[in-house]
């Protein structure tokens, strides 16, 4: 068996959504059109094939239904692979197979967020500081200190000023003198567990999930004071534009929009690549708009439709605003 | 799987027995290739430490760190001596590249991960209630080896709790709400199973609620 070459002419359908089957292909000439449904908005999606493009592969991989009908356009010619034959190929052949990792993270990362978006707003959802918070109760309750210290000391190393800092200490307490009174095996566990338990974390990560921890607290102000200081420490390049992203926030939380749209400003000419691109360009086009200044508020939103996904978060909440904008 | 990690050696872990590699909740940006021991992820529910996997070398877990900065969804405890390998965004492309079959590994992985998460959001949009517990019987029968497609019943092995957290209620409410379905004689809630009496009725209750 080797892949197959395939003839199809126009108008003729390679696979339906919901079929199952387990190959792959690759578009070697012509035009194919992969017509899918939006999830949350059930809108057709059109996604067109390029030349030496695989298609097909998500479904098969997963061995899932296929999730789109694949239609040819034109008459084209397809290679058809099956899963051991498409494995040996990429086997061999590594950046194809990191290409499709960059993708379907982002993939994951966009759906991931799409759910996490319905959760949060869903009353249930466990915010993390509540939940290592319980974690740590929970294991000290049972006993097992080892790793109730692994969760307390997670708490206090991302939430030092938190809400439950007070509790979080005085059991790291409770669980070290208890640990130290039971058998030797779960001792050294214990102890074990706490040089190998604290990760080194830089002051200026520290800072910052203070800082959103803060924030989450709606103690804005401070949180602001906490974001400026990584800013004015300059050690951590990675927390630094994390920071700046949030500094915005909190200007724009505390209705200093001229301050928020400088901020967002600066960003976006320093860090044109900011993974919150999107988001900063949102909080200067609301800026602008509770400044009763709608032209330019509406050409920060249309700016965002044309760089993002119209499906994406960022993409929908660009249209909305715009949308609310023009009444 | 002949895989030549001798290189990577310098990107390996160890942890000891009942040793927490991550914690549920705490944020991560690392994920492991294990090597040798056996690894335990669990979640506590209620008042309940719950075993969710047990994985053993060469398989992968903490992968959702792509998420950057996103909270663990679960806690991994090492079961034993563990020796795993840690990828960090620095170490990935390196480690990636050197292996091509883990790098194919985490390819199917995602593959998976990308469609659980769709398959719960189509869940979370249901507004009715009882069509998101049933759609959750949806999704566990597509995710089943198939059984006898002529069959029209179909046996879960899952709890009340599990079945609460996929459709996101609470799970008083989801308790409720499974009792009706049992009243109805639509399932039949045993010990350890649950058993839907016809799946297809299920799909049609669940499509006829469905906005698009």
């Amino acid at each position: 068996m080797s892949p197959k070459a395939i003839q199809y002419k126009a108008n003729s359908i390679i696979y339906f959504k919901g079929d199952i089957n387990e190959k792959v292909y690759i578009l070697k000439s012509g035009k194919v059109n992969l017509v899918s449904n939006d999830i949350e908005t059930g809108q057709e999606i059109h996604d067109m094939i390029q030349t030496g493009e695989f298609f097909g592969v998500r479904s098969a991989l997963g061995k899932y239904p296929r999730e789109e009908n694949a239609v040819v356009l034109q008459d084209s010619h397809v290679i058809m692979f099956t899963l051991g034959e498409f494995e040996q190929l990429v086997l061999k052949n590594t950046r194809i197979i990191m290409k499709m990792l960059k993708v379907f993270s982002n993939q994951l990362r966009r759906t991931h967020k799409q759910v996490q978006n319905l959760i949060t707003t869903d009353e249930q959802a466990v915010n993390p500081e509540a939940g290592l918070f319980k974690i740590g109760e929970y294991y000290l309750k049972s006993n097992r200190f080892a790793q109730a210290l692994y969760a307390l000391r997670m708490y206090l190393t991302y939430y030092p000023s938190g809400k439950y800092a007070q509790d979080v200490t005085r059991y790291i307490n409770m669980a070290e003198s208890k640990a130290q009174n039971i058998p030797m095996s779960n001792a050294s566990a214990a102890v074990q567990a706490s040089s190998s338990g604290e990760k080194p974390l830089s002051d200026s990560a520290k800072d910052y999930y203070n800082g959103v921890s803060l924030f989450s607290q709606q103690k804005y102000s401070e949180a602001l004071k906490v974001f400026q200081k990584i800013i004015q420490q300059a050690q951590d390049e990675e927390y630094i534009a994390k920071a700046l992203f949030e500094i915005g926030r909190c200007h724009f939380t505390l209705n200093n929009y001229d301050q928020c749209i400088k901020q967002y400003t600066s960003l976006i000419q320093k860090y044109p690549k900011h993974p919150d691109l999107m988001d900063a360009l949102y909080y200067v086009g609301n800026s602008y708009d509770k400044k009763g200044e709608k032209e330019r508020a509406g050409s920060f939103y249309k700016k965002i439709l044309a760089m993002a996904p119209a499906d994406s978060a960022a993409g929908r909440k660009a249209k909305k605003a715009l949308k609310e904008l023009e009444g | 799987m002949a895989l030549d990690l001798a290189i990577f050696e310098r990107f390996a872990k160890i942890f000891q027995q009942n040793d927490i590699i991550f914690c549920e909740f705490e944020p991560g940006d690392t994920f492991y290739l294990i090597q040798s021991g056996t690894v335990e992820i669990v979640k506590i529910m209620g008042d309940i430490e719950k075993t969710i996997d047990i994985l053993y070398p060469g398989e992968i877990f903490g992968e959702m760190a792509i998420l950057e900065g996103a909270p663990r969804s679960a806690t991994a405890i090492a079961r034993e001596k563990v020796k795993a390998l840690e990828f960090t965004r620095e170490n990935f492309e390196i480690l990636m590249m050197g292996n091509p079959q883990i790098a194919f590994k985490l390819l199917k992985l995602f593959t998976k991960r990308i469609y659980d998460q769709k398959r719960r959001f189509m869940i979370l949009t249901l507004d009715d209630i009882q069509a998101r517990v049933a759609d959750v019987f949806l999704m566990l029968s597509e995710t089943q080896p198939q059984q006898d497609p002529s069959e029209n019943e179909r046996t879960f092995k899952a709890s009340i709790d599990d079945i609460a957290h996929w459709a996101g209620m609470s799970p008083d409410k989801c308790n409720e709400i499974m009792n009706h379905f049992a009243s109805q004689r639509r399932i039949e809630i045993q010990k350890d199973k649950i058993i839907v009496k016809n799946i297809n009725d299920f799909a049609r209750f669940v499509n006829s609620k469905r906005k698009h």
